[in-house]
C-alpha cells in the first residue's frame, strides 16, 4: 500500500501563522543540499502544518540525521513511528528545529522479513528509548543500538504486535475464573455443548478483511471455535454476538500452533 | 557517583578511611506511592548515593496504538482519553486535530475556542496535580488537599460541559459536542476568579517560600539545554532549562494563531524551576481563559461530518501541547473508516528517559524529589 501525497491546495487548508510560505521554501533549498550527496533527488513533499516530508534509503538515515543536525539545525529526535505497509516496514523519524522552527519527516523503508535500519543513538539520545520502543512493537532492528531490548512489553513476549499480521487472539487459553474451561478441552468440544459459544477470531490477521467488532467475516482468517460455558474472549462474544448456526455444524478448525 | 576505588572482586568499595561500603539494588515500585503510578526503578546504590538508576516501564501498557487500528476514527478520539488521563481534554484536542489534518477541514471559531478554553482549563488541572503531589512527595501534606479541591471545580465545569467527569469524549473531528450549558461561563469565571485571586497566593505561601521546599529542589536535578534537547524532552521540563519553546507559540494550532501565549522560561534547570514553570503556566493559563472567554466568538460548534468518517488516503503529524509538552499524533490513513496507523508520541515516554541520567551521583533522597518534579504520567509513558 502506498500514500498517495495529497493534492496540493488540498480543501482548506488552515493558515498558518508562525511558518509561512517562505519559511518552508527555505527549508526545501536547504534541504537540497541532500540531493548532491545523494547523488540523485530526494522525493520531498509538504504535510500538514508546514511539516516536510522526505524518503531516503536506510544506508543514508545516518548521514542525513547528521546533516540535518551538524548544518540545519535540527536539535531534537521528536519521534520516531513504525508503520507496517504489508510489503514492506517504515520508519517516520521527526526530527524538529527549535532554533529555526522547522519539522522534517523522514521516512524509511525497510523489508519486511529482516527489517534493519542503523541506529542513530550516537546523535541523538532520545533515539534510545524510541527505537527500543518501534523494536519491541515492529520487530525493526536497529543496527548500533547498544542494548536493543523491549521497551514496553515482556521479554518473554512472542511477535511484534503493532505488525499487521500479528495474531491478537492468544493461541494458548488460560483458564478463567469465571469458565473454568481447558483450552484443549473446549476447542475439542468435551464440555457440554451450546450452552454458550466463544468466538475467537484472528484479529489483525489480514487487515484488508477489516475484521472488526460488529461485522463478521467469514473465512480462512476468521477461525471460530465452540466452547462450553464460555464468557467471552473476545469482544464480540460479550456483547452477545452469536454466529451463525451453519458455521457450527462445521468441523471445528484448530488453532494453528505458534 | 562512585568515588571510592574497588578493592576485591566482590563488590566491596573501600575509602582511604579502610571503611567499606557493598553495592547494594534497591528495587523502588512498580506500587510506591510516589512513583505516581506504576513505574520500577531499580536503584544501584553504594551507600546513600546513587550509582545507577534504571527504569522499567510498560506495567499499563494497553497497546492503544493497536486498539486504534481495530477500530472507527471516533473511538479514539474517547480512548485517548486514558493516555494521559491527566489532562485528557488535550488529548482529543491532538487525536482530532490529526483527523481534520487529514481531512483538510477546520472546525468553526467557535469550537477552536471552546478547545482552548477547556486547554487551559486541563492544563491548570495537570497542573495541579503535577504541583500536590510533587508537595506530598516531599512530605507536605495540605498542597495536595488544596490542590485537589480546586482541580474539583474543573472537574465539577467539565462534567456539566461534557457529561463525564473524567474522559471526556467532547472532541469530535470537525469541532466539539455539546456547546456550553447555561450559566457556564460564569461559572467558570467564578472559578478562575478563585483560582487566581485564592488559590495560587495560598499555593505561592504554602510552597514557594517554604523552607524545607527549597533546599529539597534548588540546584537538584540539573538539566542541561543541551541534554534536554538531546533527550527530546519538551514542556514545562524544557522551559525549565532556559529553552523558549511552546508548541502553543513556535507552531500555534486552532486559537492559538489569534490568541497570543506568553511562555513561561526560566533558566535555573533545577527541581525548583520546574515547579516555578508550572506555578507561573497556572497564571498565565487563568489569563488564557479569560481571554478566549471575552473574544468567544459565536456561530456553530461543529462543521457537518459524515458519521461514518472516510478521510482521504495521507498522513498527518498533528502535534499540542499539553501539561508535560509535546503531544503528537502521526496518523496514516488508507482511506477506510480505520487509521492505518495512529502513533502517540508521549511527552512523558520522551521526559522519563533522562531520569537515569539525573539520578547518577545524587543521595537517595533525592530520588524522589527529581521524580516528582519531572512530573510523568505513566498512562502517557505506557500508552
Amino acid at each position: 500500500m502506498d500514500i498517495a501525497p495529497r493534492a496540493a491546495g488540498a480543501t482548506g487548508a488552515p493558515s498558518l501563522l508562525a511558518y509561512d510560505r517562505d519559511h518552508i521554501n527555505e527549508l526545501l533549498n536547504a534541504l537540497a543540499q541532500l540531493d548532491e550527496q545523494a547523488g540523485q533527488p530526494t522525493p520531498k513533499r509538504r504535510l500538514n502544518a508546514g511539516i516536510v516530508g522526505i524518503e531516503i534509503a536506510p544506508e543514508r538515515l545516518v548521514a542525513t540525521a547528521r546533516f540535518l543536525r551538524d548544518s540545519l539545525g535540527f536539535e531534537m529526535l521528536t519521534s520516531i513511528s513504525g508503520v507496517d505497509m504489508i510489503e514492506h516496514l517504515e520508519a517516520a523519524y521527526h526530527f524538529r528545529s527549535i532554533s529555526q522552527n522547522w519539522l522534517v519527516q523522514v521516512r524509511v523503508k525497510t523489508s519486511s522479513d529482516d527489517p534493519q535500519i542503523p541506529s542513530l543513538v550516537g546523535l541523538y539520545t532520545s533515539a534510545n528509548w524510541l527505537e527500543r520502543e518501534t523494536y519491541d512493537l515492529f520487530g525493526i532492528r536497529f543496527i548500533g543500538h547498544p542494548d536493543l531490548r523491549r521497551m514496553l512489553l515482556d521479554d518473554e513476549f512472542e511477535g511484534h504486535p503493532l505488525r499487521k499480521n500479528f495474531v491478537t487472539t492468544p493461541t494458548v487459553v488460560h483458564d478463567r475464573a469465571t469458565t473454568q474451561v481447558d483450552a484443549i478441552r473446549a476447542v475439542s468440544g468435551e464440555q457440554q455443548r451450546r450452552q454458550e459459544r466463544v468466538v475467537l477470531k484472528r484479529l489483525g490477521q489480514g487487515q484488508q478483511e477489516r475484521i472488526h467488532p460488529g461485522m463478521t467475516t467469514f473465512g480462512s482468517e476468521a477461525v471460530f471455535l465452540e466452547t462450553g460455558q464460555g464468557v467471552g474472549t473476545d469482544a464480540n462474544a460479550m456483547h452477545g454476538y452469536t454466529i451463525d448456526e451453519q458455521y457450527l455444524e462445521d468441523p471445528v478448525m484448530k488453532p494453528q500452533e505458534g | 557517583m562512585a568515588t571510592n576505588t574497588p578493592t576485591d572482586t566482590a563488590g566491596f568499595y573501600q575509602d582511604a578511611s579502610g571503611l567499606r561500603s557493598e553495592e547494594m539494588i534497591l528495587n523502588m515500585g512498580p506500587q510506591h506511592p510516589s512513583t505516581s503510578g506504576v513505574l520500577r526503578l531499580v536503584l544501584t546504590l553504594d551507600g546513600e548515593t546513587v550509582i545507577q538508576c534504571t527504569p522499567v516501564i510498560g506495567y499499563l501498557h494497553r497497546g492503544m496504538e493497536k486498539i486504534f487500528e481495530n477500530r472507527p476514527y471516533i473511538h479514539g478520539a474517547r480512548y485517548i482519553d486514558n493516555a494521559d488521563y491527566l489532562n485528557p481534554m488535550i488529548n482529543e484536542t491532538a487525536y482530532v486535530g490529526a483527523i481534520e489534518a487529514i481531512m483538510g477541514i477546520e472546525p468553526p471559531r467557535r469550537a477552536q475556542y471552546i478547545r482552548l478554553l477547556v486547554s487551559e482549563l486541563a492544563r491548570i488541572a495537570s497542573h495541579l496535580v503535577a504541583i500536590g503531589t510533587y508537595g506530598l512527595d516531599l512530605g507536605a501534606f495540605t498542597p495536595i488537599l488544596w490542590c485537589f479541591r480546586d482541580r474539583e471545580g474543573i472537574m465539577d465545569l467539565f462534567e456539566s460541559l461534557s457529561g463525564h467527569r473524567f474522559t471526556h469524549n467532547y472532541m469530535r473531528p470537525g469541532g466539539v459536542v455539546h456547546d456550553f450549558p447555561r450559566g457556564w461561563l460564569q461559572q467558570c469565571e467564578t472559578w478562575l476568579d478563585r483560582f487566581e485571586s485564592v488559590s495560587i497566593p495560598e499555593l505561592h505561601e504554602l510552597l514557594t517560600g517554604n523552607e524545607i521546599f527549597d533546599a529539597r529542589t534548588q540546584g537538584v536535578g540539573y538539566i542541561d539545554p543541551q541534554q534536554a534537547l538531546a533527550h527530546g524532552i519538551t514542556g514545562p521540563n524544557l522551559r525549565a532549562s532556559g529553552v523558549n519553546f511552546d508548541l502553543r507559540v513556535a507552531r500555534p494550532y486552532g486559537a492559538y494563531r489569534e490568541i497570543a501565549v506568553r511562555p513561561q522560561v526560566r533558566q535555573e534547570g533545577d527541581c525548583f524551576a520546574r515547579y516555578s514553570v508550572r506555578m507561573q503556566e497556572m497564571a498565565e493559563s487563568v489569563r488564557l481563559c479569560r481571554v478566549a472567554m471575552d473574544k468567544m466568538p459565536g456561530g456553530s460548534i461543529s462543521q457537518r461530518v459524515p458519521l461514518a468518517l472516510r478521510p482521504p488516503r495521507g498522513e498527518a503529524y498533528y502535534a499540542v501541547e499539553t501539561g508535560r509538552g509535546e503531544l503528537g499524533i502521526y496518523m496514516i490513513s488508507d482511506g477506510s473508516e480505520y487509521p492505518w496507523r495512529a502513533k502517540i508520541r508521549s511527552p512523558s515516554f520522551l521526559n522519563l528517559q533522562v531520569l537515569p541520567e539525573l539520578m547518577r551521583g545524587n543521595k537517595i533522597g533525592d530520588v524522589i524529589a527529581i521524580l516528582g518534579s519531572i512530573d510523568i504520567d505513566l498512562g502517557d509513558v505506557d500508552r
